[in-house]
């Protein structure tokens, strides 16, 4: 096709949406709304990933080691619980909080293997009571559980961290219930872990558990399963929403379309008389469509970067919370989503009007 | 049908061979039709109403398919014509229709000019074609009004303009008298005959037996579906 025909069909489509300006109009308001409604549900989205995302990151998962305060406190403490409930078989570590997961690593104290000539401290734990010596291998371990695909960051914590972190936590006054410990330090040393991705938090506890040198991991399991449904719940919501507006963007464009042609039923007839092929009358409606898609893209991001300010300050103003998306970091992708639907919405919906009217309805001699 | 057979020395631009038309409906618009129209004639078709004179027309266009026999325009079979290649076949052809079919919106000249446009011409040549074709049907000074300030005379000539502006060899003409006055008549296939002087085959469908009788060109006659006459000097 010749640029002069490019240029006299853009043209005509222009002309078309002038001469049907009242129809044009009213297809441009209803797919603004659609749009901005669209935009309104990404921005939601967004925003509460990123509320997630901050949930993630203080979801943080405390994995305690198998080092010498384990083996002088946390072994005991096992053997007494283990001594006092017959026919229990469950290993010592198995004896945490409630919010303390299992050791299923298999290395058990009592069924270590003792070699003879091996010294016994004045506590009276030998060195293959425990698997984490010093702080080398404490380490050692943090590295290894930091190569795990879905591991965020490890921070090793050692003992003295530990209690401090717990100490601090206490409300004021609570300190005193730490006076029976008399300076001594029942907390293994530990690693903060933080996860990428919620979804696939069991899996990387199993692969953290299988670690040697792992004692119990202390999580919170249920934030995590929260975190991961209210993640499945926008995303799916988002998708229905944004793939139900664009059926009735399309709809909405074939709609208009459809009565321009009909309304140009005469130069469609005189077209075909003469020799235009199905592209040349085609063009002028997706050029039409396109525009309105655009047209409507625009207003939309225009109406929905204010809707947003109102909304962004009246959130700041009342819950004073900061964490919130901004517009501009989000304008161009929402401009691209509305310009791609109009654009998309308009180009299919005029060529399926056309399609069929050309195909099935259109005379090119008998009277109109 | 002797008649035909003088003709058969110089090229047809329109033969039907064996061609029958029935629609879906049950319709026999059509049965076993055989002619051929020369290049460079004047024919009149004339019959009554529901003698397959629309569907005769709607064939040479290639808006109907013929369920048998073959047909060929301008050099075009239609027979197994794909949907694709018309807009080349209609290109040959300039159409004027009874009820004009002038865009109220358009000027007289992008009226015409619209029929340039589908064929892809450029700016200058529309310009110029456009001009000389109003002026051949006597509307030059007209380029700016708009149809609805024409007389019904004056927009079929605008129709016509627009059917010769691409210079086709053969011109439909779909009763253009249907509609205007009968001196506009006698002016409008006057006209028509002027253009076929210059070579442009004519075939024009009419009820309007006088035309016919004065304007003396062939004239084939259908009735039934069928060709019952056909007649060289417009004796019917």
């Amino acid at each position: 096709m010749k640029l002069g025909s490019i240029r006299y069909l853009t043209k005509e489509g222009v002309r078309n949406i002038w001469a049907n300006r009242l129809m044009s109009l009213a297809s441009i308001g209803v797919l603004v709304a659609c749009m901005v409604i669209m935009g309104l549900a990404v921005l939601i989205s967004e925003n509460v990933n990123v509320a997630i995302g901050n949930l993630e990151e203080q979801n943080v998962v405390m994995v305690y080691m198998k080092d010498y305060n384990w083996a002088l406190y946390g072994r005991e403490e096992a053997e007494d619980t283990a001594s006092s409930t017959e026919g229990d078989t469950t290993s010592a570590t198995e004896s945490g909080t409630a919010n303390t997961t299992d050791d299923t690593n298999g290395t058990n104290v009592e069924s270590t293997p003792t070699d003879e000539a091996e010294k016994v401290d004045e506590n009276g734990i030998k060195d293959s009571d425990y698997i984490i010596h010093d702080e080398k291998e404490a380490k050692a371990l943090c590295a290894e559980i930091d190569k795990l695909d879905n591991v965020a960051s490890v921070v090793y914590v050692s003992s003295e961290e530990g209690l401090e972190s717990i100490k601090e936590s206490m409300l004021e006054g609570q300190e005193e219930y730490f006076t029976f410990l008399d300076d001594e330090n029942p907390m293994s040393c530990a690693a903060k872990v933080t996860m990428k991705d919620m979804a696939k938090f069991d899996e990387t506890i199993k692969q953290i558990k299988k670690l040697s040198g792992v004692e119990r991991i202390v999580s919170q399991g249920d934030l995590a399963n929260t975190i991961n449904a209210i993640k499945q719940g926008v995303g799916v919501a988002g998708f229905w929403i944004i793939a139900i507006l664009m059926i009735i963007s399309l709809v909405i464009v074939s709609n208009t379309i459809r009565v321009t042609m009909y309304n140009r039923k005469l130069e469609i007839s005189i077209m075909k008389a003469v020799g235009a092929t199905d592209a040349f009358v085609r063009i002028p409606f997706i050029v039409e469509g396109m525009i309105i898609g655009l047209i409507s893209a625009v207003i939309s991001e225009v109406l929905l970067y204010f809707c947003y300010r109102v909304a962004t300050e009246t959130i700041i103003g009342t819950l004073g919370t900061t964490d919130i998306v901004k517009y501009s970091d989000m304008a161009l992708i929402l401009f691209v989503l509305f310009a791609g639907i109009g654009i998309l919405a308009g180009v299919l919906g005029s060529a399926i009007m056309i399609g069929k009217y050309l195909k099935r309805e259109g005379s090119e001699f008998a009277a109109i | 049908m002797e008649n035909v057979q003088q003709f058969t020395a110089v090229k047809p631009i329109i033969e039907f061979r064996g061609v029958s038309k029935t629609y879906l409906t049950g319709t026999h618009a059509l049965e076993d039709v055989n002619i051929k129209i020369n290049n460079g004639e004047f024919v009149f078709v004339v019959g009554s109403s529901g003698a397959g004179k629309n569907t005769f027309m709607k064939l040479i266009m290639r808006e109907e398919k013929a369920n048998t026999g073959k047909i060929v325009v301008n050099g075009f079979d239609l027979t197994n014509m794909k949907r694709k290649d018309v807009p080349m076949l209609r290109r040959t052809m300039g159409i004027v229709f009874q009820d004009f079919r002038l865009i109220p919106n358009m000027t007289v000249f992008d009226n015409v000019a619209f029929a340039m446009h589908v064929v892809g011409a450029d700016g200058r040549d529309i310009r110029k074609e456009v001009s000389k074709a109003l002026a051949k049907v006597g509307l030059g000074h007209k380029a700016r009004a708009l149809p609805n300030q024409l007389s019904g005379g004056e927009q079929q000539r605008v129709g016509l303009a627009r059917a010769l502006v691409n210079s086709p060899d053969l011109i439909i003409a779909d009763e253009p008298t249907g509609n205007v006055d009968p001196n506009m008549s006698y002016e409008i296939v006057s006209l028509l005959t002027e253009i076929n002087k210059r070579g442009t085959t004519i075939l024009m469908v009419t009820h309007d037996h006088n035309l016919v009788r004065d304007f003396h060109h062939r004239v084939i006659m259908l009735d039934s579906g069928k060709i019952i006459a056909d007649n060289v000097g417009g004796d019917i």
